[in-house]
């Protein structure tokens, strides 16, 4: 339904110009750098702008235009959407602010007028005041942030839908700095007809998307009920994570009872997440985190997990956290223990966190590995490898990628400077997600089992 | 009278509150069992209410203007006797007099007194995003200070609201403790969908509160019911 915004054939810049530091120069760039398809730039003042030929209008351009991306003030729009109509164009993003997001009744005008010229021609639109889509697989990039300011994430399967567009950009920028994958991104500012329930919907079919991570202010009025049918249906094929800015309570809505005065709105958010099956993250850190799990692992099909550690110490703590993050860490069953007995050194702890001590080698690691990945008890393995031991020379982890054959999450704890950071790189590059934090990890986990069981009810309210 | 004309005739005549026995005969329609009641204008009538009902009783002011019945001295409870009833309206009268001078007097509401057992409290609101929401919660402390309660956004199933009973962080009061028999769970479930259901049916219903609602080992019963109407427009209808 709203592949015109992702995949045009053609696009019309508007308010395109070759004066550098515009925003209109930066989205004809980004098109330019990547975009494969027809572009055309718009602005009545020029002939030519970065070697495109330039247009006075939208009907002028000779062949069909997918969409139209308007970077005019925001008193031309109307007029801007109108010619677009006119000439059949099937969606807008609408970069321009100065809309009812002002507070003044002029924009709120304006806004309206843009919403009645839209429904006139059945033109869809994203905005207006938005940094609109970036599209990693088409080359769609409406973000009006600079490359060399706002680096642009490796092509990958994580899509982004963020009602801030300044959130969406720092987002986008942490993530190519930690080199996280992303397929598409999409901020929709005043959000005056594409809605996040209909992107949900769109990235559900989306076949580069596996993970969809939701930042949400709040859902459109009337929209509630929709909003938690569309995510319980997208929740079915793939995770959604979600965080919910302003969480702190709503002023102004005289509470006429308890309920009412109890139902604050977060809480009501957090109940509308549960029921719609959706990953909450409630802290940035936890965002990245549960998304990193989510996009690498397999679903998760018990609650038992099992630890190898060469760090007594972080075993523990593991433990702690996975235990109180609702998962199991079992004992060794008595089969396992034996095994495990006859092929490590005495000093061994063979009891689950299982314990190789600081003078373990890579060897070690990967003998009991090949032990615990093809159990049906074991649901999940996260090893510690601390690599300031001397034994460890990284064959180890070269096996763990490897290892993913098993079907199993498989997940790593690393502590350290640079060495630490430098096998991290090297295990995220390949899939296996890196945590310096037990804590953190333990959450992840837990989030991925979950969602592995809301996978596993299938259709099951 | 059904639902909708009981709704109706409170916006007719501009009040925002149901009033008692209308409240209770609304849950009635929808399966949700109440105390034992009648609605009297008088002191007289009270006792005779209160005579077909059974003693102990309580007896309570209805009126549109009153909302925290309590407050003004509205309340008397473990009334045992015809002329106790009498009295009690009598005092009842005169305390709503001394203390909000104004009120409109519509009569009163006689109830049943009901043994002491687990109170919960059921609640729902209409939220202009999401539409009706339920809540359930364990009453008294727990609910006040506590805030210990739990939501499902509209229709609530069976199934949620089993769910939604296991989820407070005190519901293992609902299982006994102290050698106390565990709650009917079933039946406050079957209120919570109930509720669910009346206020999916009308939408000029835009908070309840059912508040204590009685649970014991073998039913549940709703002792106190607030609703609220309003025309004002809701999206989600």
């Amino acid at each position: 339904m709203l592949e015109f915004f992702f995949n045009p054939s053609s696009v019309a810049v508007v308010g395109a110009t070759p004066k550098e530091g515009k925003v209109g120069r930066v989205i004809l760039e980004n098109f330019k750098n990547k975009f494969k398809g027809e572009i055309y730039p718009v602005n009545p003042h020029y002939q030519e702008i970065l070697g495109l030929k330039a247009y006075a209008s939208v009907q002028e351009i000779p062949g069909r235009v997918d969409l139209v991306v308007i970077a005019t003030p925001a008193r031309t729009v109307p007029g801007v959407l109108e010619d677009a109509g006119v000439k059949g164009v099937k969606g807008a993003i609408i970069i321009s602010g100065g809309f009812r997001e002002t507070g003044t009744q002029e924009g709120a005008m304006l806004e309206d007028e843009v919403k009645r010229v839209a429904a006139r021609h059945g033109i869809r639109v994203i905005g207006p005041n938005c940094i609109g889509v970036l599209d990693n697989w088409s080359g769609v990039d409406t973000f009006f942030l600079p490359e060399d300011k706002m680096r642009r994430p490796p092509r990958g399967y994580v899509s982004v839908i963020s009602q801030s567009g300044a959130f969406a950009s720092a987002l986008l920028d942490w993530m190519a700095h930690h080199g996280y994958g992303l397929s598409k991104a999409i901020s929709f500012g005043n959000k005056i007809d594409v809605d996040e329930v209909e992107l949900l919907n769109y990235l559900a079919e989306d076949p580069t998307t596996n993970v969809i991570f939701l930042y949400l202010e709040g859902v459109r009025e009337g929209r509630g009920r929709d909003f938690i049918d569309t995510a319980r249906k997208v929740s079915r094929v793939k995770p959604v994570v979600v965080y919910k800015a302003g969480k702190t309570k709503r002023g102004g809505i005289a509470a006429a009872s308890h309920t009412a005065a109890l139902a604050g709105d977060y809480t009501l958010y957090i109940t509308v997440f549960k029921q719609s099956r959706l990953l909450e993250a409630v802290s940035f850190d936890e965002i990245m985190d549960l998304v990193k799990v989510l996009s690498t692992q397999p679903l998760m099909k018990g609650r038992r997990v099992y630890i190898v550690t060469d760090a007594g110490g972080v075993g523990v703590m593991l433990t702690d956290a996975i235990e109180l993050n609702g998962l199991e860490v079992p004992e060794t069953p008595a089969d396992l223990k034996e095994r495990l007995r006859s092929v490590l050194p005495p000093h061994c702890i063979v009891e689950n966190p299982i314990d190789l001590t600081g003078d373990t080698d890579d060897q070690r690691f990967i003998t009991v590995l090949n032990e615990l990945l093809p159990r049906n008890d074991v649901d999940a393995v996260v090893v510690v490898a601390l690599p300031q031991i001397p034994g460890l020379r990284g064959e180890l982890f070269e096996y763990l990628v490897k290892a993913k054959v098993y079907g199993k999450p498989l997940l790593v704890v690393l502590i350290g400077g640079e060495l630490a950071l430098k096998y991290k790189k090297f295990l995220e590059e390949n899939g296996i997600p890196v945590f310096e934090s037990p804590e953190r990890l333990a959450r992840a986990l837990s989030a991925l089992y979950t969602y592995s069981r809301i996978r596993m009810q299938g259709g099951v309210s | 009278m059904n639902a909708g004309s009981i709704v109706e005739t409170a916006l007719r005549e501009g009040r925002s509150k149901l009033l008692e026995h209308e409240a209770m005969r609304l849950m009635e329609l929808y399966g949700i069992k109440v105390a034992d009641y009648g609605f009297a204008e008088s002191g007289r009538e009270a006792r005779e209410v209160a005579d077909k009902i059974g003693y102990p009783v309580v007896v309570k002011v209805v009126s549109p203007d009153i909302s925290h019945k309590t407050d003004v001295g509205g309340v008397v409870l473990g009334l045992k006797s015809g002329e106790e009833v009498e009295r009690a309206c009598e005092a009842i009268t005169k305390n709503v007099r001394e203390r909000q001078p104004g009120a409109r007097l519509t009569g009163f509401l006689v109830q049943k007194m009901m043994p002491p057992g687990v109170e919960v409290i059921i609640g729902a609101t209409r939220d202009q995003v999401f539409g009706p929401v339920i809540m359930f919660g364990l009453g008294g402390i727990f609910v006040e200070v506590l805030k210990d309660v739990t939501f499902r956004v509209a229709p609530v199933s069976y199934q949620d609201a089993i769910e939604m009973l296991g989820e407070i962080k005190a519901s293992r009061i609902l299982e006994g403790y102290r050698s106390q028999p565990p709650v009917d769970k079933e039946a406050i479930a079957g209120m919570i969908v109930s509720l669910s259901k009346l206020m999916e049916d009308n939408p000029y219903i835009i908070s309840v509160d059912l508040n204590p609602v009685i649970a014991y080992s073998r039913g549940a019963v709703v002792v106190d019911a607030r609703v609220i109407v309003s025309r004002a427009s809701v999206v989600n209808r």
